[in-house]
């Protein structure tokens, strides 16, 4: 069994965190209680269920809420997804609605919290059970690993103990308890994947784009994150860096732009998420 | 969501379609165009990719274990609709109310999220040209 890579962009975006202030959504102050917000460094890599209780139990103590109901968070008005990584629900809501390549400004992140009026036309069914978050993390692994493979032996193949290990990882943030794990389905046991698994994100809430992406032409070279984005964006992601073009889009991930130049099968290795998917977010300039 | 249309009375073989579109959503009146003439500007490149996709994709709905199965199985659907359509079409296919536990899988390999694509999730996983979708009462597949 080969070690955990010890890449230091991997273990760097594992790192990677967001200052998140929560505060109770005006419209459910009852009046009693301490008006007082929660600072949270979330990590990156995490999701918003799983810092759920310790908000709960925050906003229970300083007597903001009574406590049942179903938690739900929004940014500026707009639900935040919880199956959507935090670090992905901030690049897309922060970064790139405000067309703002730097965090300056945008930190803490303000999120409100709600306990009434769960948006389910907006939201998938509520993530009241930890285990409906793993669920849906286990769910994208396996999508993944179909993209790769054509099938889900990979992940169908871990042990339970496996299995629990890469979830507890994300639970613990323990770098090495997920990877020692997750790097047999990245690196897909060095077998060249079929396709990379890779979601595209444009401004203004436009449908995410998902399609097959070849990791290499047919000589065999990796193919560049222009190349992918060029699959999906013709328009936007020129072949030919046009220099005469009057606007140039960019890709963030984890909140930054790396070069295009990237090859897209090292990207998807190194700068997926937990969930082995390579999320681009695109601005534009 | 709302659903329109009827499937044709009898259960047509296998492997022939279903002659009408059986899930539709409200449509705008054209497909996104192509991008002719000069480079489109990011803000048209948006627009356009937001434009409500009427083009159809097949899917084929597989029952699996003691779940009802369909008289029908095989539908088009609208390809810019959610994976949640495909979920809401079937449960009133096969008469099942929200409570009743219902699960929904590609290709008997991973459960898509609600919010997934349909034109995504065909796009990347059709089986000759349809999506299939396994459905059964308990989790099945992890």
């Amino acid at each position: 069994m080969s070690l955990p890579p010890s890449s230091p962009v991997a273990k760097a975006i594992w790192s990677g965190s967001i200052p998140i202030l929560f505060t109770l959504d005006d419209n459910e102050l009852c009046g009693r209680g301490v008006d007082m917000g929660l600072m949270i460094e979330a990590q990156r890599c995490s999701y918003l269920p799983l810092l759920a209780e310790t908000v709960r139990d925050h906003f229970v103590r300083t007597g903001q809420v009574s406590g049942p109901g179903e938690i739900w968070f929004h940014y500026k008005g707009t639900p935040l997804k919880w199956h959507y990584a935090i670090g992905l629900l901030f690049d897309i809501l922060g970064l790139q609605a405000s067309n703002n390549c730097a965090a300056e400004g945008l930190l803490p992140w303000n999120v409100t919290v709600n306990f009434q009026n769960y948006p389910g036309d907006k939201l998938i069914a509520s993530c009241a059970d930890s285990n409906v978050c793993k669920d849906a993390f286990m769910s994208m692994i396996k999508e993944a690993d179909y993209l790769r493979n054509g099938t889900t032996k990979k992940v169908m193949n871990l042990s339970k103990a496996d299995q629990t290990q890469l979830w507890d990882g994300i639970l613990k943030h323990d770098y090495n308890r997920f990877w020692d794990v997750n790097h047999r389905l990245v690196l897909n046991d060095g077998a060249a994947p079929r396709h990379l698994p890779v979601r595209i994100y444009l401004p203004g809430n436009s449908p995410v784009i998902q399609e097959p992406f070849i990791p290499a032409d047919e000589q065999d070279h990796p193919r560049t994150l222009r190349q992918i984005l060029n699959d999906a964006l013709p328009a936007l992601f020129p072949l030919e860096d046009d220099a005469t073009a009057g606007h140039a889009a960019g890709a963030l991930i984890h909140g930054v732009k790396p070069s295009l130049e990237t090859s897209a099968l090292w990207a998807a290795q190194n700068m997926a998420y937990a969930d082995n998917f390579l999320h681009l977010v695109i601005v534009i300039e | 969501m709302s659903s329109s249309g009827t499937p044709s009375s009898e259960s047509p073989p296998a492997s022939v379609l279903a002659p009408d579109a059986v899930v539709t959503t409200v449509s705008s009146t054209s497909a996104p165009a192509e991008p002719t003439g000069p480079p489109a500007s990011p803000s048209t490149v948006i627009a356009n990719h937001k434009k409500k996709d009427t083009s159809k994709v097949v899917v084929y709905f597989r029952a699996i274990g003691s779940v009802p199965i369909m008289k029908q199985n095989i539908y088009t659907i609208t390809a810019s609709n959610k994976f949640s359509t495909v979920i809401q079409f079937l449960r009133t296919q096969i008469n099942y109310r929200p409570s009743d536990p219902l699960f929904l899988y590609i290709n008997s390999a991973f459960s898509p999220s609600p919010d997934e694509i349909v034109n995504n999730l065909f796009k990347c996983f059709n089986t000759n040209g349809k999506l299939i979708v396994n459905y059964c009462a308990s989790p099945a597949w992890g």
